[in-house]
């Protein structure tokens, strides 16, 4: 899949699960960048992504997710 | 005070293993024990003899657990101040508990208006661990709990408590030694932080602790993994999370894996014990009020658990506690009969900070066994069984009566639960419009149809106890101390 693709669907979920679009997507993209993105709304955001590519991912992949470029090439691995 | 020495002692014993690892950094106990003398040494210069609690901002660095046994050594107690609670709740903890000098490791200090000992870059001094004397009657932390009226509740425990405490741990026979690796999963704000860095320093062995930014229950599953962490002290919430990944997850290199702060589903545990091959589980309860916890079961793997509404026994007292189980006149019920548990011993704090109020609500006094004995009304509902196994029913208050009936929410839970298969679900009771108590359920799950669930239901219970109303949330919410936040659930409905 195209990189702007998952990145513009990123987008999405991440809009929809925080309700709002005060963001911009970029590599250097991190949680704490972005209002509400919490602990919290990070495992909802996950599930979401999950659901969105139809791709599962492993537990230790989350910990490697350090900012938005490494969220969007791992969907790219799997998708 | 023997247990102050037992730190001294231990850190000086094992000066080249490992203390900590806060971060991707190793600290031993020999530079665990100089930042523990630096600090010591600005707290004699820099604050009058008289204070006894100092605030301490709960960072996640050696600097701030240093602080905790630097405050010993000199016979003080902390009070945590998380640095993002709002301010004006911290504000109210520091006036209330009469603090006037604060640790923080922060780069710049976070109470600008109080006077603080920067802990961060201080100057090395000559090592000093040899405490001053100090009783049992001497204050060690105080912490916060929530009040039902908005103002927060001190709860202050003494020497004498946290040896009572840690006497009574040692007793469970669950041991630590210097080769084990240790898990601090806990906000210094949640007592259950105390018991998970003060067992393993008491015995050379490494605490590994959590950064604030990451994520938790992913963060926790790495360290059990990549260093094979033996000993583990986590609120069941962790397993929530976690369970969508328990197939990835193998760790035999565990071998105590403890729970405590929320009911532990029986199921749930079974599904962990296959990623924990070697580990005893064991589930404790007990509030802060009584240190820490107080009562222990251990899971049997290979037999028969003891259970109601699917959640696993809290067990029996520990070695320095005494549990009854009361009516509403304090009369001990019947074994098998419900009531409210109230602890007694070693452990139990001497009261609410300056809170005369509430101690008159809480705490009562009770000839037991031809003494008489100081008691504390935990609001939890229990009942004991034959073998004086504690089985914990649900908070006196979460006992809701509709239409007149008593109904125990968590009877409500496991009942759905049963038939969605691996969903949390929460019963909450909430006043309708018209001031009567409905029954609502909130379901972690995206939304379906929840036709089939009803039916299922009202297979099973009666009619007063089916649900009226049924919300969904993606994540349930946590409290600051990592449990659902039923409050909030509550807050979906009114």
């Amino acid at each position: 899949m195209e990189i702007d693709t998952i990145k513009e669907r990123v987008g999405e979920v991440l809009a929809s699960i925080l309700e709002h679009n005060n963001f911009e997507i970029h590599d250097e993209l991190t949680a704490k960048d972005v209002d509400g993105w919490d602990s919290l709304s990070h495992m909802m955001i996950i599930t979401k992504i999950e659901e969105e590519f139809g791709i599962r991912f492993k537990l230790r992949e989350l910990n490697k997710l350090k900012n938005m470029g490494s969220l969007v090439s791992l969907i790219q691995t799997k998708a | 005070m023997n247990l102050i020495v037992d730190i001294q002692q231990s850190i000086e014993k094992h000066h080249d293993h490992n203390a900590f690892y806060i971060g991707q950094e190793y600290y031993t106990y020999k530079e665990f024990g100089q930042v523990v003398s630096d600090i010591r040494k600005a707290i004699q210069v820099s604050s009058k003899k008289e204070e006894i609690t100092f605030g301490l901002i709960t960072n996640d660095d050696i600097q701030t657990y240093a602080s905790i046994i630097a405050l010993w050594m000199e016979g003080r107690a902390y009070v945590p101040l998380n640095p993002e609670f709002p301010e004006s709740r911290n504000q109210m903890v520091i006036q209330q508990a009469d603090i006037i000098t604060i640790l923080d490791s922060s780069k710049e200090q976070v109470f600008e208006e109080h006077h603080t000992i920067l802990t961060k870059n201080l100057e090395n001094s000559e090592i000093d661990l040899t405490p001053v004397t100090v009783s049992e009657e001497g204050l060690v932390y105080i912490f916060f709990t929530s009040g039902t009226t908005g103002t927060p509740k001190g709860v202050p425990i003494n020497f004498g408590n946290l040896s009572g405490f840690m006497d009574a741990f040692w007793a469970l026979d669950y041991p630590i030694t210097s080769d084990d690796r240790c898990l601090q999963m806990f906000e210094l704000t949640f007592d259950l932080s105390v018991v998970s860095y003060l067992a393993p320093m008491l015995k050379g062995a490494c605490i590994y602790t959590i950064p604030k930014d990451e994520i938790k229950y992913s963060y926790i599953f790495e360290l059990m993994e990549d260093h094979k962490l033996t000993f583990s002290l986590m609120v069941p919430s962790i397993l929530h999370y976690l369970r969508p990944y328990f197939d990835e997850i193998d760790c035999p290199a565990m071998k105590y894996s403890m729970f405590c702060g929320e009911a532990l589903p029986l199921d749930v545990t079974e599904e962990w014990s296959k990623c924990l091959p070697n580990a005893t589980i064991a589930n404790v309860y007990g509030p802060t009020e009584c240190t820490i916890y107080c009562t222990d079961y251990t899971y049997n793997r290979e037999g028969e658990n003891k259970t109601h509404n699917g959640v696993l026994t809290i067990g029996k007292d520990m070695k320095n506690t005494t549990t009854i189980i009361v009516d509403e006149d304090n009369n001990e019920v019947a074994i098998g009969e419900s009531g409210e548990l109230c602890l007694s011993g070693a452990q139990l704090t001497t009261g609410y900070w300056k809170n005369k109020e509430k101690n008159k609500a809480v705490f009562f006094h009770k000839e037991y066994q031809g003494k008489n004995t100081r008691f504390y009304r935990t609001g939890d509902l229990c009942s004991r069984d034959e073998e004086g196994d504690i089985l914990y029913l649900g908070r006196v208050d979460f006992q809701a009566k509709i239409q007149g009936f008593r109904v125990e929410l968590s009877e409500i839970e496991f009942h759905a639960k049963a038939a969605l298969d691996k969903i949390n679900v929460v019963a909450i009771a909430f006043t309708n419009s018209i001031h009567n108590t409905e029954i609502g359920v909130v379901i972690e799950s995206e939304d379906f149809n929840t036709q089939e669930l009803v039916d299922y239901m009202k297979t099973k219970l009666p009619a007063y106890m089916i649900p009226t109303q049924m919300k969904f949330i993606q994540s349930f919410p946590l409290n600051t101390n990592g449990k659902i936040d039923r409050n909030k659930l509550t807050a979906m409905f009114s």
